[in-house]
């Protein structure tokens, strides 16, 4: 086997940085587990070690309303060693996490399915990074760092995501359903994923087969093994905590219905701080079927690029689910460099990186306005997340856009090059 | 202080009234107990007790016991009833140890707990939101407010005072309100519950002005069911009123409240500092000698015997005051006084009809009433800045020498406090001022957990804890503020939240009568959205969410063309042509013009 080095050594320098950063700022990960903008109610480790405290007193966590994390994080995070006396080994579990989603990556960048697929061939092959600078993207993406070093369970998500994309793309459907399958087990949302993955795995199928079998018969089959995959998760759940409604309502009716509103880089928080009580339960409902409509709008449109699909979905989660944090953005940056091709077709990148740029080195600084100096309100932080929302929307319609432009000049190529324009 | 050795009079007449109230039979009677504390307080504590026999009470046959409180109990099925009305704090490094060893006072606000007769959790639920409702009407206090969130089920910090036949059917429930403010309204009621209704006997001291300016004051209610070995069982009805009054400033008149310089020549100087001159002074704290009456500090003489009281034993004497017996004290006409063998108590025995009044001269006296220390020091304070998290910290401070103290803390916090019981942490001081970090468990024998859900209920937390002889132990834990939904915060949002006190039971022997303390309540800010806008937030989001789904789902539906194909495709829109046509009246409309000119 070949060792890749310059590989190796991106892998081996993201290891070492946040180790480094871990043993020389021993106070860093509690610093950033305490943030907002990092952990969320349904991904704070802080919160993750209480219901492993209470889980471990055999006090069933889920009947108290701190801990709404899946159940099979507890047995998993009760064989690691107390956090308290012994923080090195669990960075390096979720450093390790991190590199496991690196590799993921760059799995899914070196297939070459974003430039070439079954019925899609970009016209700027050329234009590519390859699987390790990829990687770097994402490994060295501050938020990225940030996210592990607060020790978020969010990445847990980032690698279910990761793996069943990079499965599918390897052609293992079977594998990216039960991969996909844990997301979903883990934080609901990736369940949306199910139509464009499964529509990557057929490509994949339909590419490599000389017959391919009927869409119809692929998907129930596919359904069949996403399903089957949850089950068996929620069964063995139902093992560690031995009350199957509890821990739905803690985990997934918090999904759902969004009872805490701690502040958090999102929209949902403020807007149902303010809701009027009457009017709560219908926007909650416009609100889900809001963030829904994107997949079936992306996945009709962009039928012949699956796999840029699921990067816009992953996009569109990142602004518009229910409690989003920068783990998410991160999961969406860590994706885009797999379409540097469309890059120079983007319009508004230097104002959706502005945009970005400016909300993340001002929303710490309302936020302690707000909450500890007392010189600013709500208002302050809130219009930072609305800011970051607008950047981050900016930046996925930007790339929607470069897309849809590069299919058009795969469908003309005599005109490459031109000016273009919507009607 | 070193008198903890030996038991005081409080204590000894706590546990005579203790076995006397076993004892029971159905009488009526009342007390009152005066007794000046250090920097010129003066405790009073007023007791009124009622028996009616199990048998007339299930008849609804009320006889000292209060009609309205008896068919609300009887309503809610309530077996045994405590409810407390508490203001001020009780200064323990002065005051020593607490009235009646603390059992018949609560929080800060109000706080009721009570053994209901039901089936299941539910119906006796059900039952308690029955009589919380019900005895809100009654006393005038915002009872009602005790609604899930507010209610928990203590597990080991109270047991049933009474003698119940079918205890395993018995539910307790406790609520607290820290934030009641309990005043003279929650005083009118309260008397009416009195056989004599304030008009005879002790009662008609109680003065709303002077009773809601005390230092401290604690009014309870307790009902219970005795039932003596030898007689029939009895319903007892307990009503106690403790109070802690300023003398100095309940002698203020009222006309004229606003306190005066004390005149140069009848300042008591202390000479033996060095600037003491004709104009530097520095002022003696007065001794206990400081002059009073029942005239001066209640504002009003006691107006005779409340007939009902029977007439034999201790109640012969109902007031009682404890100074030492050196110190002179007048009293009205027709009173006998009786001293009691310990040299510092006397107690009176009135005339039926005739006023009573007591004045004490001002004297200077060496010999103080010694008073009890009290088994434990508890403090509780919030620590941290910041409206996003804080933590929780108790001092437990235990001043014996010799003996270590076991004891219960009972916590019930507002659901908007998530506490992480992961980070309790415990820090042990010695006698020495050496303090060293353990392990929680350590000292924590039991715990009973049992958090909170949103908008459903609190946390539950009781910890069974024991601090070593001369120690003080230090017990932390972290918490977080939630963030409410803009209508569920009071008007004064700002102000903060009230945390109810935490409630310390002191273990002693297996069969005495049981010591609580009370902490402070705390005050808990958290952090508040802007209540001036819920419209623009709803427009200003909508917008950028409306602009997103715009954006994204403008690029899906529109073709892509070529600008030159978009100029073609152009002119033969609506658009296109209508444009052409504004245009084309302008060009007609110019030349008219041209043509006038």
């Amino acid at each position: 086997m070949v060792v890749d080095r310059r590989k190796a050594a991106v892998f081996g320098t993201a290891f070492a940085l946040r180790l480094i950063l871990v043993y020389f700022f021993p106070s860093l990960p509690d610093l950033l587990t305490g943030r907002v903008e990092v952990s969320t109610p349904v991904n704070s480790f802080k919160r993750l070690q209480e219901g492993l405290h209470l889980y471990m007193r055999n006090v069933s966590p889920y009947d108290g309303g701190v801990f709404h994390q899946a159940p099979l994080l507890l047995p998993l995070f009760s064989l690691l060693p107390d956090v308290r006396y012994h923080p090195i080994s669990t960075a390096i579990f979720f450093a390790i996490v991190d590199l496991v989603n690196a590799h993921a990556l760059a799995k899914i960048s070196e297939s070459g399915q974003s430039v070439q697929s079954r019925l899609h061939s970009a016209m700027r092959k050329n234009i590519r990074w390859d699987g390790t600078t990829v990687a770097a993207w994402f490994l060295f993406n501050p938020f990225t760092i940030a996210t592990c070093l607060a020790r978020s369970t969010s990445v847990f998500t980032a690698s279910g995501i990761l793996l069943a994309v990079s499965s599918a793309v390897g052609g293992n459907s079977l594998n990216a359903m039960l991969a996909l399958g844990l997301a979903s087990y883990l934080a609901l949302y990736p369940a949306l994923l199910f139509v464009p993955l499964v529509l990557l795995s057929y490509d994949q199928r339909a590419e490599k087969t000389p017959q391919p079998p009927s869409i119809s018969h692929f998907v129930a089959r596919h359904v069949g093994i996403f399903v089957g995959s949850i089950a068996g998760l929620l069964g063995l759940s139902v093992l560690v905590t031995s009350n199957f409604w509890e821990f739905i309502s803690a985990t997934y009716g918090f999904h759902l219905l969004v009872p805490d509103l701690t502040p958090n880089v999102g929209l949902w928080w403020y807007f149902f701080i303010e809701m009027f009580d009457s009017f709560r339960e219908f926007f909650l409902g416009v609100f889900w079927l809001h963030l829904a409509s994107y997949v079936g709008g992306l996945t009709t449109r962009l039928r012949r690029q699956p796999l840029f699909v699921i990067t816009s979905l992953l996009g569109v989660f990142a602004i518009f689910k229910p409690y989003p944090s920068i783990s998410d953005a991160s999961l969406f940056f860590a994706t885009l460099p797999l379409y540097r091709h469309l890059f120079p077709f983007m319009r508004y990148t230097f104002f959706a990186v502005s945009a970005l740029l400016y909300s993340s080195l001002l929303g710490p600084a309302f936020y302690h306005l707000w909450i500890y100096a007392g010189s600013g309100n709500a208002n302050f932080f809130y219009a930072i997340t609305l800011v970051w929302s607008l950047g981050l929307s900016i930046l996925l319609a930007d790339s929607i856009f470069a897309a849809i432009r590069d299919e058009w000049e795969q469908d003309h190529p005599e005109r490459r090059g031109e000016e273009v324009k919507q009607v | 202080m070193r008198v903890s050795s030996y038991l005081s009079l409080p204590l000894a007449l706590a546990s005579a009234l203790w076995t006397y109230a076993t004892s029971a039979s159905p009488d009526y009677s009342e007390h009152l107990l005066l007794q000046p504390l250090p920097q010129s307080s003066l405790l009073a504590s007023f007791n009124f007790r009622g028996n009616t026999s199990q048998q007339s009470y299930d008849n609804q046959h009320f006889q000292y016991f209060p009609r309205a409180l008896g068919q609300i109990l009887q309503h809610a099925s309530t077996k045994e009833l405590h409810l407390r009305f508490t203001t001020g704090r009780w200064d323990a490094e002065n005051w020593g140890s607490r009235p009646w060893n603390g059992n018949k006072e609560g929080g800060t606000g109000v706080e009721l707990w009570a053994w209901i007769e039901a089936a299941d959790d539910e119906e006796a639920f059900a039952k308690w939101i029955t009589l919380t409702q019900s005895l809100s009407g009654l006393f005038c206090a915002s009872l009602n407010f005790i609604d899930s969130t507010r209610t928990t089920r203590p597990v080991v910090s109270f047991e049933p005072t009474g003698d119940h036949p079918h205890l395993e059917t018995l539910h307790l429930l406790h609520g607290t309100l820290p934030g009641e403010v309990v005043c003279t309204e929650n005083l009118t009621p309260f008397l009416k519950l009195l056989p004599c209704k304030g008009k005879a006997g002790i009662s008609t001291l109680f003065d709303g002005h002077k009773l809601f300016d005390a230092a401290w004051q604690s009014m309870s209610v307790d009902m219970r069911p005795v039932c003596p070995a030898d007689g029939d069982c009895v319903v007892q009805i307990e009503q106690t009123v403790d109070m802690v009054l300023d003398i100095e400033r309940s002698k203020r008149s009222r006309s004229n409240p606003i306190p005066r310089a004390v005149p140069n020549d009848q300042l008591a100087c202390d000479p033996s500092k060095s600037y003491n001159s004709d104009d530097t002074c520095y002022p003696l704290e007065k001794a206990s000698g400081r002059a009073w009456s029942l005239q001066e500090v209640f504002g009003r003489t006691l107006n005779g015997v409340c007939p009902l009281a029977v007439s034999d034993g201790e109640s012969e004497q109902p007031i009682c005051l404890r100074v030492p017996d050196e110190r002179q004290v007048s009293y009205s006409e027709g009173v006998v006084e009786h001293r009691k063998a310990d040299g510092y108590t006397r107690c009176y025995a009135l005339s039926p009809s005739q006023p009573f009044d007591l004045s004490v001269p001002e004297q200077d006296i060496q010999q103080e009433v010694p008073l009890e220390e009290p088994v434990l020091h508890a403090e509780r304070t919030i620590v941290g800045h910041g409206q996003e998290r804080g933590g929780m910290r108790m001092i437990l401070a235990n001043p014996s020498k010799t003996a270590h103290v076991d004891f219960i803390i009972f916590e019930s916090l507002p659901w908007y406090l998530r506490p992480y019981t992961h980070t309790l942490q415990a820090t042990i001081t010695d006698a020495n001022g050496r303090s060293r970090e353990i392990p929680a468990s350590d000292l924590v024998t039991r715990t009973f957990y049992r958090p909170a859900i949103d908008r459903e209920r609190g946390t539950q937390l009781e910890l069974s804890l024991s601090v070593p002889a001369a120690s003080t132990v230090t017990l932390t834990y972290d918490f977080e503020k939630a963030i409410l939904r803009y209508t569920e915060y009071p008007p004064d949002a700002n102000r903060g939240f009230n945390v109810a006190p935490a409630v310390i039971r002191i273990l002693g022997a297996p069969n005495a009568a049981p010591i609580y303390i009370r902490s402070t309540s705390l005050l808990l800010p958290l952090p508040t959205p802007d209540f001036s806008m819920p419209y623009n937030v709803i427009i200003l989001t909508s917008t950028v969410i409306a602009l997103a789904f715009g954006t994204v789902f403008n690029i899906l539906v529109r073709r892509v063309v070529s600008v030159d194909e978009a100029r073609a495709l152009g002119a033969r829109t609506l658009k296109g042509r209508i444009l052409s046509k504004v245009i084309a009246i302008r060009d007609r409309l110019q030349k008219k013009q041209t043509k006038v000119e």
